[in-house]
């Protein structure tokens, strides 16, 4: 209610400046058209730790079988890398709710059309899943002692259980996209297809570039980092070119993007921090000596995850700007074909 | 050109028992005995009023948790430019559209959103967590939050209609500018309407059908409005459409990109000599 007034206030004032030149019949007052969600900190960090935890585990299952012990470092390390960022998510999801105890009534239901009924159901799935891939990993590595439980642990099937990880981290890091293109908010609807390629590219970015990290601080010029630099800037290049046809092909639509904090977030933090530099640095990092090296790989990864942190905040708030634009909603329900 | 203009609009597929509003603008005195009536009815607390909004009359300025109704006032003049040339008034009650196919239903993770034996559209207020997926989904930007954390909206008075009676808004409206009954009903009601206003050079056009553009996937809506100038002048969206056609589409690209992402990453991560 105070925000409603509050905004009231603003609009009315505006009306004031106006009201000596001709205004466009459209919207009277400037009102919203649309309803902004309350999303904000929460879903960000959510939507960036679930990309994270989903793709850290894919990455490790395509490492362990396609490459098998050559691989073993990554493996390891993105299992554990998928836990640590997977055990916040559900908190951060019941936090968001306004009636946190209610919080099981998500579980009532399954709804095929909608994507946060879904994304429930399958962070559960996810959890289950990867939680066995990473108690098997935990056990050969000696953390669940010698007794009977490791040796039970051990005899889980590692490549039934990384074959159905795949699906399912990519599921998690892929559906908030649709999530948000499955709403009447201008700014995640218009060209709402390429939502969910982008946040499967910037979480792979994100989680090579994490994963490269935790193997970098001790042996910088292994193999495998080497490896999972390649996949970094692959995974850069593609997140690159989906931003930026998602911008240009979004026209007037992308205005929350284009200024402001969220503005700038996407300039300087999601391009130029999260896709420019490190591409740089990481080829940098090939041609100097190795002491170097380590230095570089970690800041690298550094700024992929902050680029890829911002992406999702510029999205999310840029989002919320845009549920306020009523141009912007007049202009996706004119009386053509929108999409 | 009225005959022929409705001619050409196909008429929309209404479930037959499915009830619903006409809310005519032209019949509207801005009264405000609608809004009134259902915070009475559905037992809502007064909109909170602080200093006048400078929009005309208006000062409830949108649907929200606790306006199931609101009278949107809308001051047209003939010449933009010019101080104090007279001015024409727009007034319309504008309500939750009990969507054919609700995006508010759709999106709802709980299920505490369902279609009722009238064919409205209910939130079940034990039921909702305040995920708050509906709010952003509807393509009107009815439903909000309460001060207490669920999704509240119009709830066409079901508990008036298991009782037999019409909502209250209806009951109030001193004018018929808000009508309730059956929705096929409505909708003949509203064509005649539309004709008779063209008749007498009216501007006139019934909002929710395909003439201005149609709801598309959304399929019409259950709470029709007659309106006197374009959609937008009254802040409703002129085409809207229902959000979660992209899911199915949505899902397939990203699963393509999954597919794509994947594989080059195998690559990536192979030995190189
Ligand atoms: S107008 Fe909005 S809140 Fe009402 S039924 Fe349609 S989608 Fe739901
Ligand atoms: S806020 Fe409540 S009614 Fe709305 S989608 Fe979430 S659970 Fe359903």
């Amino acid at each position: 209610m105070n925000e409603r007034r509050h905004h009231a206030g603003d609009m009315s004032q505006s009306n004031r400046r106006r009201s000596a030149a001709p205004t466009s019949p459209a919207s009277p007052y400037g009102l919203p058209v649309i309803r902004r969600a309350h999303w904000g900190w929460l879903v960000v960090v959510y939507f960036f730790l679930g990309g994270l935890s989903g793709l850290s585990a894919v990455v490790a299952a395509l490492a362990s079988l396609t490459r098998g012990s050559a691989a073993s470092e990554t493996v390891r390390a993105g299992r554990y890398l998928s836990l640590a960022a997977l055990i916040p998510c559900p908190l951060l999801l019941i936090l968001d709710l306004r009636k946190p105890a209610r919080f099981l009534n998500m579980l009532r239901v399954i709804k095929l059309r909608s994507p946060m009924s879904l994304g429930v159901w399958g962070l559960i799935l996810f959890s289950l899943v990867s939680g066995l891939g990473v108690a098997r990993q935990a056990a050969s590595d000696g953390f669940l002692g010698a007794g009977r439980l490791a040796a039970v642990t051990r005899r889980l099937p590692e490549q039934t259980l990384a074959i159905v990880t795949i699906p399912l981290g990519l599921f998690l890091a892929g559906y908030t996209g649709v999530l948000l293109a499955a709403t009447a908010v201008p700014l995640w609807a218009k060209r709402g297809l390429l939502l969910g390629p982008l946040f499967l590219s910037s979480a792979l970015s994100g989680s090579a570039a994490a994963i490269a990290a935790a193997l970098a601080v001790r042996r910088p010029s292994h193999g495998e980092v080497t490896a999972l630099a390649r996949l970094e800037r692959i995974a850069t290049l593609a997140e690159a070119a989906l931003l930026w046809g998602w911008l240009t092909r979004l026209g007037a639509t992308a205005k929350p993007l284009m200024s402001g904090g969220t503005g700038r977030a996407v300039r300087h933090g999601a391009a130029g921090a999260g896709l420019a530099l490190p591409l740089v640095l990481n080829a940098t990092a090939t041609i100097t000596p190795a002491h170097w090296r380590r230095s570089l790989t970690l800041i690298a990864s550094a700024l992929t995850l902050l680029g890829g942190f911002l992406l999702r905040y510029a999205i999310v708030f840029g989002g919320n700007r845009s549920a306020d634009d009523p141009a912007a909603a007049f202009a996706l329900t004119r009386a053509e074909p929108r999409r | 050109m009225a005959d022929s203009a409705i001619a050409f609009s196909a008429k929309p597929n209404f479930r037959s028992e499915a009830v619903g509003f006409l809310t005519d603008a032209t019949l509207c005195i801005g009264c405000k005995a609608c809004e009134v009536a259902c915070k009475q009815w559905n037992d809502l607390p007064a909109d909170n009023l602080g200093p006048m909004t400078g929009m005309s009359y208006d000062n409830t300025i949108a649907l929200g948790a606790e306006t199931w109704r609101h009278v949107a006032f809308i001051e047209r003049t003939a010449d933009e430019s010019a101080i104090g040339s007279p001015v024409t008034w727009l007034m319309l009650s504008d309500v939750c559209k009990h969507c054919v196919n609700a995006a508010c239903m759709e999106a709802c993770p709980t299920g505490a959103i369902i279609r009722t034996e009238f064919d409205s559209v209910y939130i079940q207020p034990d039921i909702c967590n305040g995920c708050g997926y509906c709010i952003p989904a509807c393509p009107f930007g009815v439903p909000q939050l309460s001060a207490a954390g669920a999704a509240q909206k119009c709830t066409m008075c079901y508990d008036r209609l298991r009782g037999g009676l019409e909502p209250a808004c209806a009951k109030a409206c001193p004018t018929e500018s808000i009508r309730f009954g059956f929705v096929e009903e409505l909708y003949a009601s509203g064509v005649a309407r539309i004709a008779q206003l063209r008749e007498r050079d009216v501007d006139a056009r019934l909002y929710g059908d395909r003439m201005l553009g149609g709801t598309g996937a959304i399929g019409g809506l259950n709470a029709l409005f007659v309106l006197n100038d374009a959609p937008e002048t009254f802040n409703l969206p002129a085409a809207p459409d229902l959000p979660q056609r992209i899911v199915p589409r949505a899902f397939a690209a990203t699963a393509a990109a999954a597919l794509v992402l994947c594989a080059a990453a195998i690559a990536a991560m192979q030995e190189r000599s």
